[in-house]
């Protein structure tokens, strides 16, 4: 795994998107998008496993790991591009995948903005936008 | 100025171009953007001035290494306004950024310090609303 990309004092509020694209390598297992305040504090960690045709939600606090939810749904292909598009309810998180297909997952630490994102693993960032 | 964004561990490379937009606030004095290896060392700082340090619209660049500064450049172009969004292209060369701007004028400043791939961008007194590698 290379370096983590990393993004500080983003502004991410309630309403908005992020919308990223990028490339994964051509032997991907793992990659991972960390939205929150900081490393060790995390809302959201989407982790699509390839090789285990899973992606783990989780989030993180005080740099401890909360309760994993998993989802069955793989749509990434090693060497392909994606375009991941996160959106910021308030509530809850909203992600949207190459192929349509949406996970939510709650925000548990009920922050009121995002301020720091990383991608880490076998996803090289090309884009990305706000909306 | 604000805080800015600061990404890092992206690669812009050698003959690659690097696309932002980011909205200018309505009471801007300036701005700037910050290319390089980390926040001491930067190949290009691009600096929009509205009014700021005595300079009337216009960009200063420079160059920072090891938190030195070098020596100022000064454009005249300007196509900025405060409280719009602008969009900046960023063309990476061995010798030279291509730096062009959203009303299509170009200018060129020097690579003062070698250095394979860009990594580091940091902004301060304008919001980034996209980011792009070509």
């Amino acid at each position: 795994m290379s370096e983590q990309f990393e993004l500080v004092n983003l502004e991410l509020k309630r309403g908005e998107s992020l919308k990223i694209k990028g490339a994964l390598s051509g032997n991907a297992k793992n990659f991972s998008f960390n939205l929150g305040k900081s490393a060790t504090d995390i809302g959201l960690h989407f982790n699509p496993r390839l090789h285990e045709n899973t992606i783990v939600c989780n989030s993180k606090r005080s740099n401890n790991w909360e309760s994993e939810q998993r989802s069955g749904h793989m749509c990434f292909t090693p060497g392909a591009e994606a375009k991941i598009s996160i959106k910021f309810n308030g509530d809850n998180f909203e992600v949207k995948l190459p192929d349509g297909h949406e996970i939510t997952f709650p925000n548990r630490h009920g922050y009121d903005k995002m301020t720091y994102l990383s991608v880490k693993g076998d996803f090289k960032v090309k884009s990305f936008k706000y909306e | 100025m604000a805080a800015g964004i600061v990404m890092n561990n992206f690669s812009l490379k050698q003959g690659h171009c690097l696309e932002l937009k980011g909205l200018i606030p309505k009471d801007a004095k300036s701005f700037a953007i910050n290319l390089g290896k980390d926040s001491s060392n930067y190949v290009l700082h691009f600096n929009p001035r509205f009014d700021h340090q005595g300079d009337n619209k216009k960009i200063i660049c420079n160059s920072k290494e090891e938190n030195c500064w070098g020596k100022e450049q000064r454009e005249t172009a300007f196509p900025f306004q405060q409280g719009a969004e602008t969009s900046i292209c960023f063309e990476y060369q061995a010798d030279h950024l291509k730096v062009k701007l959203s009303d299509g004028q170009e200018f060129t400043f020097p690579i003062r310090m070698p250095l394979d791939t860009i990594t580091f961008l940091c902004m301060d007194g304008i919001e980034l609303k996209s980011f792009s590698l070509h």
